[in-house]
C-alpha cells in the first residue's frame, strides 16, 4: 500500500500525453496523485506535473481550451514546485517554434528550437538513452539529488529548449556533437526535456526527489 | 557515441505472448506482463508490444492488458496492432503507450500517417514494416500479421512514410523472423539510408549477430524476440558483449 | 422451408454448427473412393445432443483421457518388433515432405531408431514452396525418398472427369495418396507402414479412434473391374471406352487382399501413438527437415503451412464449399480451434473473413490442366450447389443461407 503524504500532487491533464505510466511512476515512489484538467484543483495543489508528448502549438492549445493558462501562470508564482516533462518542459518557455512561432506559457524567458546540424549518423528525433552533465550548480537536494553525472536516461525528442539565461541550464547532454539543455531550473521549477517516468531506476529515482522537494 | 538501444519484442495474441516462425504458427511463449517485467529487470532499453493478430481478426488491441503491462515497466513502450484511427493511438497512449506502431492501415491509407503526426508529434508515431525478399536487393512488404502481399516495395514505402513524418521505423524481416539464423543483412543494408532511427528485427541467433549487424549495417537499435523468449541470451549478456566490443550500449 | 429432394449428397437437411469449433454437420467423414459414384450419399460428422461435434469431442478425449505415455510406450514396442537389424528399411511413410510427414518420418528414424522409407504419390500440380519442401525433407531431414509420379495423362482425365461427375477434382490424388503406403509396403516386403494424423481428429467415427491401425478396406480389396469406380465412372466403361488401358489403371487400384495378408501389412496411424498438434508439426519440421511456410496466406484461408504443395489443392477446397458449405479457412479454423491455437470467436472471423474467397491464382493452370472451359467450370460449380445451402439473390449472386456466427447455434 503506498503511504498517503498530505501534500496534493497534480498531473495536469491536457489531452495530448501519456499520463498512465507518469501517474503509475509516482505511485511506484509511495505518492499519491491525482490528474486533472480542472484549473481550480490546479490552483490548490502543493504541486503540479506537467508531462507532455507531441507538438507544441497542440499542446498551447489543450492548455488554452481547458483554461489551463492562467492557472499554470499564477502557480508559477506561488514557488510552489512545478515538473515540466519533456513537452511539458519545452512549454514553460516562452516561444516554440516548431512548424511555426507559437507561445508558450512564458514562466522561463527563452525559446524551443529545432536541433542544429549534428554529426553524421545522428538523426532527429532524438530517440533513446543519454547521460546528463551537470553545469556547475551542485545537484544535492535538488531534483538530481544522488544521481550520478552521465547517468542515462530517456530521450524523445526533435526539438530542444534554449532559456535565454544560462544560469537556468541545469544539465545538459550531448548529442551527434551537440551539447543541448537536459534540465531547466528556475527555483523549484524544473523542466526535464527527458522522460524520468520512462528512465528506469535512474528515473524513479529523479521523480523520488521531486516527492522530496514537494515535502519539504 | 549514439547510444545503441536493445529492445525485445512482444507479440501479443489475446492474454498471451507468442512467437512464430516467418510469422506463421503462433506458439504461447508467456505471458506479458510476466515477460516485460522480466525484460526491464534485465535492462532492455525499450519494449516493443504488438497484437500480432489484430488486424488479422479484425478487431483492436486489450488496453486493459496493455495498462497492465505498462504499469510494471518505466522504460518506454511501443505499441501496435490493429491501430487503424486517431481515437486507436490516443487510446494506447492513454493506456500507457510512449510510441505507436502502424503497419496494415498505414499501407492502405499513406495520408493517415500525416494526420497521426501532426496530431500526436513525430516522436510518437512508428511505421512497423513486414519485408518479405522477392529479389536480390528487393523486398515486398506485407500486413495482417505476415499473411497478405501488398504489392508494394517495402524500402520504397519507408521513404514514402518518412516523407510523411513518421519519427521512427521497426523493420521485420519475413525471411528470418523466428528462424534464429542471422539478421536479414541485406535488408538491414538497405534502410541503413532512411532518416529518421530504424530499429531492426527479425533472426537474432547469439550476442555476435547483434555485433555483426551493428558494425555492417549500423542501424539506431535492435529488436529480438525468440532469442530472449527461448531464453538462448538475455539481454545482459547481449549488451555486456556489446559493450565489450566497443559498441555503446546502457549499462545498469 | 427446404425438404429432403432440396438436399444434394444425402447431407442432413437442417445446417447446425458445432458450439465448440466452426465445423457445420455438412462435413462428410473418410468416404471409399474406389466406390465413390455421384449418387452417393455421404456419412457425415456426428454431433452429440449438446451440439458438439465429434472431432471436438475427440480432442476433448485426447486431451484428457489418453495416457499418452502408455501410448508411446506402445509405439516403442511397435518398433521395437518391427526394427530392421540389417540395415533394410522397417517401415514405410507416405507423405510429401509437408509438416505433418516431415514430422512423422523424421521423428521415426532419429527419435525411435526406424529405417523409414518415404514414400510420395505426386501432386497434380507441384508448387514452388511444395517442391523446395518436398526436396529439403530429403536433403535437410536427411531420408530416402521414392517419389511417384502416375501417368500424367490419365492423371489429368481422371481429375477432370471427377470434376464432372462428383465434383471432386482432388479424388485422383487422394485414391493414390490411401494407396501408395500399402502399395510400396507390398513391393519392397516391408510390413509396417505409419501415416500421419488420425481420422478421429477430423470427425471419423470415434469408435474408429481406439485402435492404431487403418481398416484394410480403405486400401486392401478385391475389386473387380465393373465395382471400382474412377472419377464416377465405371473402370469396366473407361477400358471400353479406350482412354485408358489395363496398365494405367494400376496407380489407382488397391491391393489385392490376399498379397496384404501375406506380407502382413498393418497401416498405423502415428496420430494415436503420438499427440498430434499441426502447429508443433510444424515447429518440428521447421527446425529438422528445412520445411518453410508459404510467404503468403494460401487463398480461402489465412494459414500459410497447411496443404501447400499442390496447385489443385485450392479446387478441393473450393468444391467442398460448393458441395458442403465449408471452405478451406473453417477446416483450417476448427482444427486450431481444437488444438487450442485460437478462440471459437477468432475461428469465426477468419472463416467470414476467408472462407468463400475463390481461388484466383491457379484458376487458369487449373482449367488448362483439366481442359476444362470456364463456362463448364461454372456450370458445373453452380450445378453442384445444394439448395439447401445456397440460395440466389435477386442480382444473381449466390450466398450461403447459413454462416458460422459467435453466436450460433441453430
Amino acid at each position: 500500500m503506498p503511504a498517503h503524504n498530505k501534500k496534493l500532487v497534480a498531473i495536469v491533464d491536457y489531452g495530448v500525453n501519456n499520463l498512465h505510466s507518469l501517474a503509475k511512476a509516482f505511485t511506484r515512489c509511495k505518492c499519491e496523485v491525482i490528474i486533472t484538467e480542472d484549473p481550480a484543483t490546479v490552483a490548490t495543489a502543493d504541486a503540479i506535473v506537467l508531462p507532455g508528448t507531441g507538438a507544441f502549438q497542440a499542446g498551447m492549445n489543450g492548455l488554452k481550451t481547458r483554461g489551463l493558462i492562467d492557472s499554470i501562470r499564477a502557480f508559477a508564482d506561488t514557488e510552489k514546485p512545478i515538473l515540466g516533462i519533456c513537452l511539458g518542459a519545452q512549454l514553460l518557455l516562452n516561444t516554440g517554434n516548431e512548424f511555426g512561432s507559437f507561445p508558450g506559457l512564458g514562466i522561463i524567458d527563452g525559446s524551443v528550437d529545432s536541433f542544429p546540424t549534428l554529426k553524421p549518423g545522428h538523426k532527429v528525433p532524438h530517440f533513446g538513452w543519454n547521460g546528463i552533465l551537470s553545469k556547475g550548480s551542485p545537484w544535492n537536494g535538488s531534483l538530481l539529488d544522488s544521481i550520478r553525472e552521465k547517468s542515462y536516461v530517456y530521450f524523445v525528442h526533435s526539438f530542444i529548449m534554449n532559456p535565454k539565461n544560462k544560469k537556468y541550464i541545469f544539465a545538459t547532454s550531448e548529442y551527434g556533437g551537440y551539447e543541448f539543455c537536459s534540465v531547466m531550473r528556475k527555483n523549484n521549477i524544473y523542466g526535464c526535456q527527458f522522460h524520468p517516468e520512462k528512465s528506469g531506476i535512474v528515473g524513479l529515482k529523479i521523480i523520488k526527489n521531486f516527492i522530496k522537494i514537494i515535502q519539504a | 557515441m549514439k547510444n545503441i538501444r536493445i529492445i525485445p519484442r512482444l507479440d501479443i495474441k489475446g492474454p498471451n505472448v507468442v512467437k512464430g516462425i516467418h510469422t506463421e504458427g503462433l506458439r504461447v511463449v508467456g505471458e506479458p506482463i510476466k515477460l516485460a517485467e522480466k525484460y526491464y529487470r534485465d535492462g532492455a532499453d525499450e519494449i516493443v508490444y504488438m497484437d500480432i493478430v489484430a488486424s488479422l481478426y479484425q478487431r483492436n488491441l486489450d488496453f486493459d492488458l496493455l495498462r497492465s503491462v505498462a504499469s510494471e515497466i518505466f522504460i518506454p513502450l511501443t505499441v501496435g496492432g490493429g491501430i487503424r484511427s486517431i481515437h486507436d493511438i490516443n487510446n494506447a497512449l492513454r493506456a500507457g503507450a510512449d510510441k505507436v506502431a502502424i503497419n496494415t492501415y498505414a499501407l492502405g491509407h499513406p495520408e493517415f500517417l500525416k494526420e497521426a503526426v501532426r496530431t500526436f508529434g513525430a516522436q510518437c508515431i512508428v511505421l512497423s514494416v513486414e519485408a518479405k525478399k522477392i529479389n536480390p536487393n528487393s523486398w515486398e512488404a506485407y500486413t495482417d500479421g505476415g499473411r497478405e502481399k501488398t504489392g508494394i516495395n517495402a524500402v520504397d514505402w519507408i521513404h514514402q512514410a518518412v516523407s510523411q513524418g513518421v519519427g521512427e521505423v521497426f523493420i521485420t524481416s519475413i525471411d528470418a523472423d523466428g528462424t534464429r539464423k542471422g539478421f536479414d543483412r541485406e535488408l538491414a543494408q538497405a534502410v541503413s539510408s532512411v532518416a529518421v532511427p530504424v530499429i531492426i528485427h527479425g533472426g537474432a541467433n547469439s550476442p555476435s549477430s547483434f555485433l555483426d549487424i551493428l558494425r555492417d549495417c549500423k542501424p539506431d537499435a535492435v529488436a529480438a524476440s525468440s532469442i530472449f523468449h527461448y531464453g538462448v541470451a538475455t539481454i545482459k549478456q547481449v549488451k555486456k558483449y556489446l559493450a565489450k566490443n566497443n559498441i555503446s550500449v546502457r549499462l545498469k | 422451408m427446404t425438404n429432403k429432394s432440396k438436399t444434394k449428397y444425402g447431407l442432413p437437411e437442417k445446417v447446425i454448427f458445432c458450439k465448440k469449433c466452426v465445423i457445420s454437420n455438412q462435413r462428410p467423414s473418410s468416404t471409399v473412393e474406389f466406390k465413390h459414384v455421384k449418387k452417393e450419399r455421404k456419412e457425415t460428422i456426428a454431433f452429440g445432443k449438446d451440439g458438439i461435434c465429434a472431432a471436438c469431442r475427440y480432442a476433448e478425449y485426447k486431451d484428457s483421457k489418453i495416457n499418452w505415455r502408455a501410448r508411446e510406450k506402445e509405439l516403442i514396442k511397435l518398433c521395437d518388433k518391427y526394427r530392421g537389424k540389417d540395415g533394410y528399411y522397417d517401415c514405410v511413410v507416405p507423405g510429401s515432405g509437408g509438416k505433418d510427414s516431415a514430422y512423422a518420418a523424421h521423428i521415426l528414424k532419429y527419435k525411435y531408431k526406424m529405417s523409414p522409407l518415404t514414400v510420395t504419390w505426386a501432386p497434380h500440380l507441384y508448387t514452388d514452396i511444395g517442391w523446395k519442401n518436398f526436396t529439403n525433407w530429403s536433403h535437410v531431414g536427411g531420408l530416402d525418398n521414392i517419389l511417384f509420379t502416375p501417368n500424367g495423362i490419365v492423371h489429368r482425365l481422371l481429375t477432370r472427369l471427377a470434376f464432372e461427375n462428383l465434383l471432386h477434382p482432388f479424388q485422383p490424388f487422394i485414391i493414390g495418396q490411401k494407396y501408395t503406403g500399402p502399395k510400396f509396403a507390398l513391393l519392397y516386403k516391408i510390413p509396417l507402414v505409419f501415416y500421419g494424423e488420425y481420422g478421429a481428429e477430423y470427425g471419423n467415427k470415434i469408435k474408429e479412434n481406439e485402435i492404431p491401425t487403418m481398416n484394410s478396406k480403405f486400401y486392401a480389396h478385391n475389386v473387380t473391374l465393373d465395382k471400382l469406380f474412377l472419377g464416377g465412372v465405371s473402370a469396366k466403361s473407361l477400358l471400353a471406352s479406350k482412354k485408358i488401358s489395363l496398365n494405367d489403371l494400376n496407380p489407382y487400384l488397391p491391393i489385392p487382399k490376399k498379397e496384404a495378408e501375406k506380407i502382413g501389412i498393418q497401416v498405423h496411424c502415428l496420430g494415436y501413438y503420438l499427440k498430434w498438434d499441426p502447429q508443433e508439426c510444424y515447429y518440428y519440421a521447421s527446425q529438422n527437415t528445412g520445411f518453410q511456410a508459404n510467404t503468403e496466406r494460401t487463398e480461402g484461408s489465412y494459414s500459410k503451412y497447411s496443404s501447400i504443395d499442390d496447385k489443385v489443392d485450392a479446387f478441393h477446397y473450393y468444391t467442398t464449399l460448393i458441395k458442403f458449405g465449408i471452405g478451406r479457412a473453417t477446416y483450417d479454423a476448427a482444427q486450431e480451434i481444437r488444438s487450442r491455437k485460437i478462440t471459437r470467436e477468432e475461428g469465426v472471423t477468419l472463416v467470414k473473413r476467408y472462407d468463400t474467397e475463390f481461388p484466383n491464382k491457379y484458376f487458369q493452370e487449373f482449367l488448362d490442366y483439366t481442359g476444362i472451359s470456364k463456362e463448364k467450370f461454372w456450370k458445373l460449380i453452380n450445378t453442384g450447389r445444394s439448395p439447401h445451402l445456397w440460395e440466389k439473390t435477386n442480382s444473381g449472386e449466390w450466398h450461403l443461407r447459413h454462416r458460422v456466427s459467435s453466436s450460433n447455434n441453430e
